[in-house]
């Protein structure tokens, strides 16, 4: 990797600086109090899907791992539990491996805000009314923000793969039919090679993506199967979770989901997370056992959202790679 | 040679469902639950059809091991490009949709890249400049030539391409021949 400064890219620079001062506005418009997270952490919660950055404060003989944080929740979940009320986070997050590409960067940008006392699918009004906002500010007339294009996971495999519902929540019918559209290496799962939720990636990513965002207007996909529920709250099903991402020009912008407040289930979910890490043979770092502390004596009930910050300005800016939006890039 | 999906690169050749493909683009990308991917464009080099195909970054897949021979490009005709090899004086042809946009920039008798495998030409490898003279141009378009204004014209393979109002008929302009940008003048 290598420094780079390109002041060509002044123009989208200078657009990033607006969608960041008009998501600033919007956020204190509508009462999310602003909090700033360290960068460092002792101890994180386990993620089998996404690898960290570990490094090591020293004092004489004293020696402590710290991690830069992958990703604001763990500070902002102990702020709700505490009783801070809707909140944000917009500043750097940081993945390891996770090379340069048009979409990603080791160290990016996220917006993430919870709001309490409302389910998925009404923050979908919210974060629909902050793109209209982003988008006057910036005056890009080429996006339009008056509705969603709405589907839910299960309408969009049928409509855009052909794959009937009864396929999608069925692992084993699932697995005959990406191996009837000849994907590469689908095996069962207990054959350990692919899963259920490599495949569903795949497969969205391969034949669906691409068509969302794409009629003029974003589009929101929702409802997602509960292998991919992440810590989304389960709706009555109790196959699907209450979980949306959103997607402009076949680009996946951001997500939210009614946050999972039942802490026997969230622990059930963190010790497989943290079984997978270990197979996967991913840093082993601490456990934030306070976090689970936290949990245990409740989150309020509420939805947060995870926005990837460069990449809605990259369709603000109309461009289609992070790197255009940098003056210095790293890659 | 086999690597893991993750580490493909655009230009790679690849077997994709049973048939040769160029990766035309590969960019890694993690839905953040599943497995990270790498979302290729496959470029068929039969059929000349673009596919997208993400793979798991972590899936083996086997890159063809292809040479590139040096030959002379001599001519085309409606749907092919002609190639000779000097040492042997065998011709190759290869489909002009197979080879792409780039073909517009190729002046007979210049020499070029042809990627073989199991002795058959799969396509070329574009070269990174092209030098061409320009045989058309509206030399009295006038423009703001601070703020970069353009004008099309005409290099002598017939192409079309945009450059500063500056440059006049008769100048020979240095081209990305995948881009289509003017480069410079030479």
């Amino acid at each position: 990797m290598e420094i780079k400064t390109t002041v060509k890219n002044l123009q989208n620079y200078k657009i990033y600086l607006q969608v960041e001062k008009a998501v600033q506005e919007f956020m204190e418009k509508n009462n999310y109090l602003k909090i700033d997270i360290p960068v460092l952490s002792p101890a994180l919660i386990p993620e089998s899907y996404l690898e960290i950055f570990e490094t090591e404060f020293n004092y004489f003989d004293k020696k402590q791992k710290l991690y830069l944080t992958p990703s604001p929740e763990i500070f902002l979940k102990r702020l709700l539990v505490a009783g801070i009320g809707n909140c944000y986070y917009l500043g750097r997050t940081y993945r390891n491996s996770e090379p340069n590409s048009d979409w990603h960067s080791p160290e990016f940008t996220i917006l993430e805000f919870y709001k309490l006392g409302i389910s998925y699918l009404e923050m979908a009004d919210g974060v629909l009314a902050l793109l209209r906002f982003i988008n006057n500010k910036v005056k890009n007339h080429k996006l339009k923000f008056d509705r969603w294009e709405k589907y839910s996971v299960a309408e969009a495999f049928e409509k855009f793969a052909g794959i009937k519902q009864t396929e999608l929540f069925n692992e084993k019918l699932f697995f005959e039919k990406a191996k009837e559209k000849r994907y590469l290496n689908v095996e069962m799962p207990n054959l350990g090679v692919c899963t259920y939720e490599d495949l569903f990636s795949q497969i969205l990513a391969t034949e669906i993506e691409p068509k969302l965002g794409v009629s003029g207007y974003p589009t929101l996909l929702y409802d997602y199967p509960k292998q991919m529920a992440s810590l989304a709250k389960l709706n009555e099903d109790e196959i699907t979770a209450q979980r949306c991402e959103f997607y402009i020009n076949g680009l996946e912008i951001g997500g939210f989901c009614t946050e999972l407040n039942d802490y026997k289930e969230q622990e059930k979910r963190f010790i497989l997370e943290a079984k997978k890490r270990k197979k996967n043979k991913m840093i082993n770092h601490s456990i934030d056992k306070g976090f689970i502390e936290a949990l245990k004596y409740g989150l309020p009930f509420c939805t947060g959202a995870g926005i990837g910050f460069e990449r809605l300005v990259m369709v603000m800016a109309n461009v289609t790679s992070i790197d255009k939006l940098k003056l210095i890039n790293i890659s | 040679m086999r690597v893991n999906a993750g580490n493909l690169k655009k230009g790679e050749f690849v077997t994709f469902q049973g048939e040769i493909c160029q990766v035309m683009k590969a960019d890694f990308y993690s839905p953040g639950k599943g497995s990270a991917l790498m979302k290729a464009r496959l470029k068929n080099l039969i059929t000349a059809k673009n596919v997208e195909y993400a793979y798991k970054s972590n899936e083996q897949v086997e890159v063809l091991d292809v040479t590139s021979v040096d030959m002379q490009y001599i001519y085309k005709d409606q749907e092919n490009l002609y190639f000779m090899d000097e040492r042997t004086f065998n011709q190759s042809s290869l489909p002009i949709s197979v080879v792409g946009e780039v073909s517009r920039f190729f002046k007979e008798g210049e020499k070029m890249f042809v990627y073989m495998y199991d002795d058959k030409p799969l396509t070329i490898r574009p070269p990174m400049s092209v030098r061409l003279k320009i045989i058309e141009a509206d030399d009295a378009a006038k423009g703001d030539t601070v703020s970069g204004a353009k004008k099309p014209v005409t290099v002598e393979t017939g192409a079309t391409v945009m450059v500063p109002i500056f440059v006049k008929v008769g100048e020979t302009i240095s081209i990305n021949p995948e881009t289509g940008e003017y480069t410079g003048r030479v």
